[in-house]
């Protein structure tokens, strides 16, 4: 099965490779690959980062195949195959170091960015020094053209893996996909990219002369649309320019352009639209979370004011209750109905403290508490939890561990609460469907090395896309009777713990929650 | 003076919620008492009141521990049952430093609060057979004669018979007479019996 899988992923990454390499062949040094457009590198390193290194062999046997296909292989087999073992070599160092140094493939963070940056100039440089050397060893490469080789190489590797990686990076990430597919159906967004299609028009025809000196205007449209859109829409503006640069330079035909200077020039565009973009993304995501937590403490103040004032009705409609059960005791009096009503009013009573109680737990006052939690502990907790939410229906709990290892370090409590929510909107979404065979799952895995995650899913209908957006926004619910209040809280707590609460896109319901274990050190 | 019956001292500012306590109390066959504020029960109060007071936490004006601070200050020791409506049980039991018999959280059932109720009433009725003994005692003591307290302040000391006779200037078989009236006036069967009581018991109030 691996294997299978491994040759069809290899099926499918080969053709993409040859195809990139070939369109990107453009204004070479010689009869090699050196040009100052090399996108397929961005799609091998990326490969290689998501699928693992074992994928470099594959990567090595389509660089081979590529020099074959696209430039007939110049300078003889010995040589393909030393240039072929350099760049997969390279390729494969670079996504290793990116693997390892990036939390993720988010580049959420300047910080984040800047890591991927600097390995993607720096490693490509070192790759495309080693390329060249490779050739000037073997006497292919006039001495003196080291250093334009090596640029020319250096940019087009460089340019091509800032431009392409992070939208492959969005494009491998469901949730991104979506929203970039979002964005691109919005008039705005046409509007711009309208707009950025004509100015790249204009600075390659229009004024007829040489492009790299209006080139400047590019930024214009760039800076808008990062500022509207942040990251996606910068990724997908960098993109369209590059499209545009290799269109217009395809297009000039004979004309000879400076095309490693334009490429500099779209690296430096590149650079600021991604910068922008993950500023202005961080920005957002920061007011965002302050809009978010003033609104959840104004909703736990209130909650706290609401459960005081209805605590106190409720302690005496509890106690007048009692004082009529003694009475009919003492007195001999009552029919067994009245006795039975007094017995009701008492447990309804009983069940309102109950809500209040839970709704005061959400917002239970002070910081979150972390201790060591056993990982045994916490699914008695989600047996314990799930028994009574499921209690009565006719839906069925399944627990799955996975992983073992280092204990949870938790808010016990919180969690409870995160859980608990979990179990009953899974529930609750399984009795609104009708189904006769509810079916809840609870899956304890390994998130990374640091994280443990539950996936806790239903085969109920899931979330509908409509209502995806506002899903952990507060005061927002899908429940006829609900506050809205029980995911966005959920997903505070989970971020408290510096852990998350994610809901994946799927046809079923599903919520992954994501919680730091206990360092070891 | 006659002692008060125990009696539970309601004490919270909300009407509905000291009425029916009251209410279901007194069906159970409680003594009760209502306050709607702190500074009311302890203008009524009287050092002769016992049995317990089931308070509010927050109350306007004098809070529950300031209440509590209040009374001990006065010399009462009047038990203390605390109820809170704002689920803020570990931060009322560390206000109180553990001294009130239990916290009850809002809404409590009626088992809860007798329970509560029951272990203090047990704490106040040892209270009381303490100060009571202690009372009779010095009754007791006031039966004596002047002469017969001098020798029973000697006796309590330690002292001998021939030393209380040099002490106080009296023959020893005179001083053995008076230890006998008094060990019958006390109630005591021996010497041993006598210094214990001397020791234990209060001077005598008047």
């Amino acid at each position: 099965m691996k294997v299978l899988r491994y040759l069809r992923d290899a099926a499918v990454f080969a053709p993409c490779y040859i195809a990139l390499d070939w369109a990107s062949y453009i204004d070479p040094v010689g009869p090699f690959n050196i040009t100052p457009w090399n996108p397929q590198a961005a799609l091998a390193i990326v490969w290689m980062m998501l699928g693992g290194l074992l994928h470099a062999p594959a990567v090595l046997a389509t660089i081979l195949l590529a020099d074959v296909v696209v430039r007939h292989v110049p300078g003889g087999f010995a040589i393909t195959a030393g240039t072929a073992i350099v760049l997969a070599g390279g390729y494969a160092a670079t996504a290793w170091a990116l693997k390892t140094l990036l939390s993720d493939t988010g580049l959420r963070s300047t910080r984040q960015l800047t890591i991927f940056v600097t390995v993607a100039v720096s490693g490509t440089g070192i790759v495309g020094a080693a390329f060249i050397s490779v050739l000037l060893a073997a006497g292919l490469l006039p001495e003196a053209g080291f250093g334009n080789a090596w640029i020319r190489f250096w940019i087009g590797d460089a340019v091509g893996i800032l431009i392409t990686a992070p939208l492959l990076f969005a494009a491998a990430d469901a949730a991104r996909r979506s929203t970039l597919l979002a964005l691109v159906r919005r008039p705005e967004a046409l509007l711009q990219a309208a707009v950025l299609a004509a100015t790249v028009w204009l600075i390659f025809e229009g004024f007829g002369t040489d492009p790299s000196r209006q080139f400047y205007l590019l930024f214009l449209p760039l800076i808008w649309i990062a500022v509207r859109f942040g990251m996606n829409g910068a990724i997908l503006a960098t993109a369209i320019v590059q499209m545009g640069v290799v269109l217009g330079i395809h297009a000039s035909g004979a004309i000879a352009l400076p095309v490693v200077e334009l490429q500099a020039l779209l690296a430096a565009l590149t650079l600021t639209g991604l910068y922008l973009g993950v500023m202005v993304d961080q920005r957002q995501h920061a007011e965002e979370g302050l809009r978010q937590t003033l609104r959840l403490a104004a909703a736990g103040e209130m909650a706290g004011a609401i459960a005081h004032e209805v605590n106190q009705p409720l302690t005496a409609v509890t106690n007048y209750g009692r004082a009529a059960q003694i009475l009919l005791e003492r007195e001999g009096a009552g029919s067994l109905q009245t006795k039975e009503i007094i017995a009701r009013i008492l447990a309804e009573a009983e069940r309102a403290a109950e809500i209040i109680r839970r709704l005061r737990d959400f917002f239970r006052a002070g910081t979150t508490r972390l201790e060591a939690v056993e990982v045994e502990d916490l699914l008695a907790a989600v047996r314990r939890i799930g028994a009574s939410t499921i209690e009565g229906k006719a839906i069925t709990l399944e627990i799955e561990q996975r992983a073992t290892g280092p204990a949870l370090f938790i808010d016990r409590l919180q969690v409870e609460v995160v859980l608990r929510n979990l179990l009953s909107n899974a529930a609750d979404s399984l009795a609104g469907s009708d189904r006769r065979d509810g079916q809840i799952g609870v899956l304890l895995e390994r998130h990374d090395d640091r994280h443990l995650r539950i996936v806790v899913s239903d085969n109920g209908p899931g979330v509908a896309a409509a209502s995806r957006a506002g899903l952990f926004e507060p005061f927002v619910s899908g429940k006829p009777t609900g506050m809205g209040l029980g995911l966005a809280v959920s997903r505070a707590i989970a971020e408290a713990h510096g852990g998350s609460l994610e809901a994946p896109a799927a046809a079923h319901g599903e919520f992954h929650l994501v919680l730091p274990c206990v360092q070891s050190h | 003076m006659r002692p008060e019956p125990l009696t539970v001292y309601v004490i919270d500012d909300d009407a509905a919620v000291r009425d029916s306590i009251a209410l279901m109390l007194g069906l159970a066959g409680y003594r009760t008492s209502v306050f709607a504020d702190a500074e009311a029960f302890v203008a009524a109060w009287r050092a002769d009141w016992a049995g317990c007071v089931v308070a509010d936490v927050r109350l306007p004006g004098m809070s529950g521990v300031d209440l509590q601070d209040a009374l001990r200050k006065r010399g009462a020791a009047l038990p203390f049952v605390i109820i809170t409506a704002h689920g803020d049980v570990p931060t009322a039991r560390a206000a109180f430093r553990s001294q009130a018999v239990d916290f009850l959280e809002k809404p409590f059932d009626e088992a809860q609060l007798r329970r509560a109720i029951e272990t203090a009433f047990a704490l106040e009725e040892r209270r009381i057979q303490r100060r009571d003994n202690r009372r009779a005692d010095a009754a007791k003591l006031g039966r004596l004669t002047a002469r017969e307290r001098e020798v029973l302040a000697h006796a309590a000391r330690g002292l001998h018979a021939k030393e209380i006779a040099a002490a106080l200037g009296i023959s020893p078989r005179t001083v053995e007479v008076h230890k006998t009236r008094i060990m019958e006036k006390l109630g005591v069967r021996n010497v041993a019996e006598l210094v214990r009581f001397a020791l234990a018991a209060e001077p005598p109030a008047d």
